[in-house]
């Protein structure tokens, strides 16, 4: 499959005794959105920790864009091409809104202590460049405004808008949310899709996960499903909304709720 | 670029503060000791190292005398035992401390926050084991004396006023890298690391490594500064390298605020005042007096003294500026 | 190596890790009920052993007074600690509490030699001078008080932790704070509890080790180090293995000691200390670590 940027064969993933993945297999299409949704504990976030490295699978293979990730630790992951934000948002407390999305431009740029510590030219050109690129992703999520201001100064909309210019700026081919929709309002939330889309528009694989099923219907082009570590079920958003199994799995987890 | 009056300051600031220390070795000018601002320049440099790798990066060291102490040790030895020449010394003792620091970096910084203090804690005690008891080498509690003057061709360093700007022209040098490394690439990358690792690696850096070069960078400002100290002193004692040299170095990054790069000054010379001037013949009212600095400090101001000052008198200013704009 | 200097060296490791024991047991009370390490424990052991100069030989007072007198001194600095230092940086950064610590530490340090001079004193003896022998070695009966008092500390306290509703209390604390919280255990009279307790235990190390060894108002961060090998054996989490880690210590440390060859001699001997501490931090780098997250 050429047309398929990542891909999941057959992975687990234990911690300890406790099965949080269980032989998951999907096959995500490259300039697509696709949305992984599930009931909580589900795996999603796991999923996630596994295609960013954060830890090993247990067994099975990932692979993106052909080239298996293994052995490969976060910090390259990011330099080829996956680029993730997270649920709790993490920003760099004490940077400025720039000086955040800057900090997603260092694996596209080189220079290191000697160069910084004299100034050299190198490291002028290179700043320029960053700053600039930076500046438009900023831009593109509707921060330009906000460059010189404090990251945590922001609402939490915004900060959340942030993660996802700072992570541009590492100029990915895939682009991995995690839960972008928490703590939005209505509005907001509209915002977050159109800008989804334009992201998608410039050549950027989307892969989510999301709670607001509204906000996963009318973005996703194709919707995984996940329940207790095992893929339910895969489709277009209309065929999960139909889908027997999948319903079954969130009226259970109603039912656990009250 | 047009700089505004808010970025123009700062380069007020810096070029005042240059002046105010060509200044210091005339009499007329502020009446202060030569000698006791010659040594706030080399604990300027120790500090500053701490304040990169503590301040901006996040990593706690105990143990930073001990690369003072090599640096002092290693130039001394060289120069007074083996005359070696001391410029070569000194580069020797710079490549041999950064060296250390990189093999045991890479070990060391895979521990976090309280197991990387009482590492580089034991680190620093056990190097000032070495230091008292390798004594065919070291001269053992006694120490090394008789140690050279620096020289540059004729010209030798032999009045404690040539010595003064021997040791700030270094210490400015490194608080001018410090600062253009702080606001580049790398320093946002230290900075990340601070804020979270996890995200800084989903960034894209290598926080292993940073976080290990951060720490040789700090090892070779205090190596410097040992070599200075070396030939500035000209004798060197296992007393100067104890673990109550790294709480110093830790307080007096502690009052310049850690993040900051001219708060390194603020904070030596602070500690360096009150040590050799208000508490002379104190004895342990000394260590009491560190030590409330150290918890009040982190109580009341955790961003460091200097820094919270200055955040203060921001805020005051604004406020000021606010209420002159009512018409 | 003779038997009688390995029989000598077994011993004295056996009573000096009894006291890294001590010591060791407060980092791991305070550290499993508020995930803090206290740099400042080691100067516990130095308060126990000058109080107990100050009130025995200085003040004449009878022996066991004194003891309990300079325990509970010591228990009422740590609650200061806890009080005036730590509590009232609640929230601070794990830097910002080894600062914390460490400041307390040379501020406890700075009031001692301030109050009691640099010199080396020695209280009296338990119950006097005569060594007993043993398998060609000589056993001091202050060592027999050394190692008998940590045997009862450590199974007092398994009891009290296991079989008290306090002691319950803390361990609820020890394993999962929100929760204890929430059963309504109110996590910081826990907290502080632990700090008194480590700030006993650690003056008991410094009451029963003095007479034998000397002690100095600088001899705080050395001691508190060996206690944190001891606790750091045991991941600061379990009181049997925080003992046994104290007495492996004081065993290896006097038998390569007892060696007496190249760099293992007794003029090493605390850098051998601090080796085993760099190995043991090195080896548990990766569950130390994950720890740390965790906390």
């Amino acid at each position: 499959m050429t047309n398929c940027i990542l891909e999941v064969k057959d992975v687990s993933r234990a911690f300890g005794g406790v099965v949080a993945l269980n032989r998951v297999g999907m096959s995500i299409e490259t300039g697509k959105i696709t949305a992984i949704i599930g009931p909580n504990g589900a795996g999603k976030t796991t999923l996630f920790n596994l295609v960013a490295g954060v830890y090993p699978v247990s067994s099975g293979e990932i692979r993106f864009r052909g080239t298996p990730l293994d052995n490969i630790p976060v910090h390259k992951r990011t330099t080829i091409g996956i680029a993730r934000t997270f649920q709790n948002v993490l920003l760099f407390e004490n940077m400025t809104v720039l000086e955040n999305a800057m900090t997603g431009q260092h694996a596209r740029s080189r220079y290191g202590f000697f160069e910084a510590a004299l100034r050299l030219p190198k490291a002028h050109r290179e700043e320029e460049t960053i700053s600039l690129k930076a500046m438009k992703y900023l831009n593109l999520v509707g921060l330009g405004m906000y460059a010189q201001q404090n990251a945590l100064d922001l609402p939490l909309g915004q900060q959340k808008l942030l993660t996802i210019a700072r992570a541009l700026a590492t100029e990915p081919q895939l682009l991995m949310l995690d839960e972008p929709g928490a703590g939005l309002n209505t509005l907001e939330k509209r915002d977050l899709a159109d800008l989804v889309r334009r992201i998608r528009d410039m050549g950027i694989t989307i892969l989510l996960v999301e709670h607001d099923m509204d906000l996963v219907m009318g973005l996703a082009e194709w919707v995984i499903v996940l329940d207790s570590g095992q893929k339910i079920a895969e489709g277009t958003a209309a065929e999960i909304q139909r889908n027997q199994r999948v319903i079954a799995a969130y009226l259970g987890e109603e039912e656990e709720v009250e | 670029m047009v700089l505004r009056a808010k970025d123009r300051w700062p380069y007020l600031f810096t070029a005042g503060l240059i002046l105010i220390i060509i200044l210091i070795p005339f009499h007329w000018f502020l009446g202060v000791k030569i000698s006791l601002f010659t040594l706030v320049g080399i604990s300027t440099m120790i500090t500053l190292g701490l304040c990169l790798l503590m301040g901006y990066t996040g990593q706690v060291s105990l143990g930073q005398a001990a690369f003072y102490g090599i640096g002092a040790y290693v130039s001394a030895i060289l120069s007074a035992t083996y005359d070696v020449n001391p410029w070569l010394a000194m580069a020797i003792a710079a490549t041999i401390t950064g060296a250390f620091a990189y093999f045991i970096g890479y070990p060391i910084f895979r521990l976090r926050g309280n197991y990387l203090a009482m590492a580089t804690l034991g680190l620093g005690i056990i190097i000032w084991i070495l230091f008292k008891e390798l004594d065919q080498y070291t001269g053992g509690p006694d120490g090394i004396g008789g140690i050279p003057n620096l020289s540059i061709g004729g010209f030798s360093f032999d009045t404690s006023m040539k010595r003064y700007y021997l040791v700030w022209f270094f210490c400015l040098a490194i608080l001018l890298a410090s600062q253009n490394i702080v606001g580049s690439r790398v320093g946002r990358a230290l900075r990340a690391i601070h804020g979270g690792e996890a995200a800084a690696q989903a960034t894209g850096i290598n926080t292993a490594q940073f976080k290990v070069k951060i720490f040789v960078l700090s090892a070779v400002y205090a190596s410097l500064a040992g070599s200075l100290y070396a030939h500035v002193v000209r004798q060197v004692s296992p007393g100067s390298f104890d673990f109550l040299e790294s709480v110093v170095i830790v307080t007096m990054a502690v009052i310049g605020g850690l993040a900051s790069i001219w708060g390194a000054i603020f904070g030596a010379s602070t500690i360096l005042i009150l040590k050799n001037e208000l508490l002379v013949g104190l004895g342990e009212i000394e260590t009491i007096l560190y030590g409330l600095i150290l918890v009040l400090v982190m109580i009341f101001m955790p961003k460091g003294l200097f820094v919270s000052l200055k955040e203060l008198y921001e805020a005051w200013r604004l406020r000021y500026a606010r209420r002159g704009d009512k018409p | 190596m003779s038997q009688e200097l390995f029989v000598q060296s077994l011993i004295s490791g056996l009573t000096q890790g009894s006291v890294y024991a001590l010591i060791g047991l407060g980092f791991t009370i305070i550290y499993s009920v508020t995930a803090i390490i206290n740099f400042a424990q080691g100067e516990f052991v130095m308060l126990g052993g000058m109080l107990f100069y100050v009130l025995a030989i200085s003040l004449g007072m009878p022996l066991v007074p004194a003891v309990l007198i300079s325990i509970a001194a010591a228990a009422l600095v740590g609650a200061m600690l806890y009080l005036l230092a730590i509590r009232p940086a609640r929230g601070g950064s794990v830097v910002s509490l080894i600062i914390i610590t460490i400041g307390a530490a040379i501020l406890i340090r700075g009031i001692a030699g301030w109050r009691w001079g640099a010199y080396p004193v020695a209280p009296p003896f338990f119950s006097g001078d005569d060594s007993i022998s043993f398998l060609g070695a000589s056993i001091h009966p202050q060592a027999l008080w050394i190692v008998g008092s940590t045997v009862v500390v450590a199974v007092l306290l398994h009891l009290f932790l296991s079989h008290t509703m306090l002691g319950k209390a803390l361990k609820a604390c020890a394993t999962n704070r929100l929760g204890a919280g929430l059963v309504g255990i109110n996590p910081r009279s826990m907290a502080l509890i632990s700090f008194c307790l480590a700030g006993a235990l650690g003056a008991l190390g410094g009451v029963v080790l003095s007479p034998l060894s000397t002690m100095t108002y600088d001899r705080g961060a050395m001691l508190g180090l060996k206690g944190f090998v001891a606790a750091s054996v045991g991941g600061f989490r379990s009181i049997m293995a925080t003992v046994a880690g104290g007495i492996m210590l004081g065993v290896v440390e006097n038998l390569t000691v007892a060696v007496n060859w190249g760099p293992f001699t007794s003029q090493y001997k605390e850098a051998i200390a601090l080796t085993i501490l760099l190995l043991i931090l090195l080896i548990r780098s990766g569950k130390l670590s994950e720890q740390e997250r965790a906390a």
